[in-house]
């Protein structure tokens, strides 16, 4: 197992969690299909007991904890929680999937909110729970946004689209877990 | 419609339960009380996802309980006026049917079906055209809109329609898909 980083703390900055996203590395390059450009953030305070090398032999004979064992505890810096593997790696995979969208890679493009035309979050909601197939489908349930029809009517398009491919993915996805 | 929202609620426990569980007692009764309850006001509180706070608890004259005002998170549902719903379809009788999307019951009457819609009685009380194409029975999926809404303070009662665009049936029960 390497020794990623070395001492107590994962250092922070761009090599520590590109080295540590290593373990999920395969599963996440698959998914995203590129690396995504983040800038170095600061502050992994959390103390890595996960990232040592573990040393499992126990030399104790049982009866009382020998001093090596003991200082363990003394040598861990102050204010810091232990982390296990796959705590962090729980961590890291969830700030993986956030990165897309704090990413500055001009390839990976979020369409624009419908918020930004004057879409009020409760129509947002009624817009992706009624699942409309079609652009009239949406002003019809939705008066209030006939207003706006001129504006709206791409920008919902592709919002439609969007939503349509999500709905496909995931009916697929249910298949898949029926199949099996 | 979900929402996700802080309530706040004061808590009473019995003696019994202070000691070394006290929070994980009071957690556990807050849950018990309220999932699953409706308040006119927030609609219906489906489930519990976080305790922001537990104040200080104060202890009532007279008897030896004790009061602490709870701030939680939790998921709510409420119907709104003008809200499209996807609901199955639960009781059809000649003024109407019944539908219930999640927690909620709503009723459309049949002044509120398409007019080619007619009521045909029997084993199974259905609403169906008048070329047999498109029929509403017990278990239907319908998408309707919700007209209006009557609130007390532990019930929530809506009127909806399926007399408006793309509105009505969206899949038989016994239709494959």
């Amino acid at each position: 197992m390497a020794e990623k980083g070395g001492g107590g703390f994962l250092p922070g900055g761009k090599s520590a969690l590109k080295s540590s996203a290593g373990k999920d590395d395969n599963s996440a390059r698959s998914k995203k299909g590129k690396k995504v450009q983040f800038d170095a953030e600061g502050g992994w305070g959390k103390g890595g007991k996960g990232d040592k090398v573990a040393n499992g032999s126990k030399k104790s004979t049982g009866k009382a904890t020998p001093p090596g064992d003991r200082k363990l505890e003394q040598e861990l810096p102050q204010n810091t929680t232990c982390m296990m593997d796959c705590e962090a790696a729980e961590i890291l995979q969830g700030i993986q999937d956030n990165m897309i969208t704090l990413s500055q890679d001009p390839d990976i493009k979020i369409p624009v909110s419908l918020k930004k035309f004057g879409v009020s979050d409760a129509e947002i909601c009624l817009i992706a729970n009624i699942h409309p197939e079609s652009v009239d489908e949406v002003f019809a349930l939705i008066p209030a946004l006939t207003a706006k029809m001129d504006k709206l009517r791409d920008p919902l398009r592709i919002a439609l689209g969007e939503l349509a491919k999500l709905k496909e993915a995931l009916s697929e996805l249910a298949n898949i877990k029926v199949s099996r | 419609m979900f929402f996700h929202i802080v309530l706040e609620r004061n808590m009473q426990l019995h003696p019994r339960h202070f000691g070394r569980d006290l929070r994980d007692k009071i957690v556990s009764k807050l849950m018990k009380d309220v999932e699953g309850t409706c308040s006119g006001r927030h609609g219906f509180i489906v489930a519990i996802t976080g305790i922001e706070s537990v104040g200080k608890g104060l202890i009532r004259d007279g008897t030896g309980f004790v009061t602490f005002p709870v701030k939680y998170q939790c998921v709510v549902f409420r119907p709104f006026k003008g809200e499209v719903v996807e609901a199955v379809v639960t009781m059809v009788n000649k003024m109407g049917f019944f539908a219930e999307a999640g927690p909620v019951q709503i009723f459309v009457s049949n002044h509120l079906i398409p007019d080619d819609m007619e009521f045909q009685s029997g084993d199974m009380p259905n609403y169906t055209t008048s070329d047999g194409s498109v029929k509403i029975q017990k278990d239907s999926e319908v998408r309707l809109k919700i007209i209006g809404t009557r609130v007390d303070a532990t019930e929530i009662f809506c009127i909806g329609t399926i007399k408006d665009d793309f509105l009505g049936v969206i899949s038989d029960p016994g239709a494959t898909s």
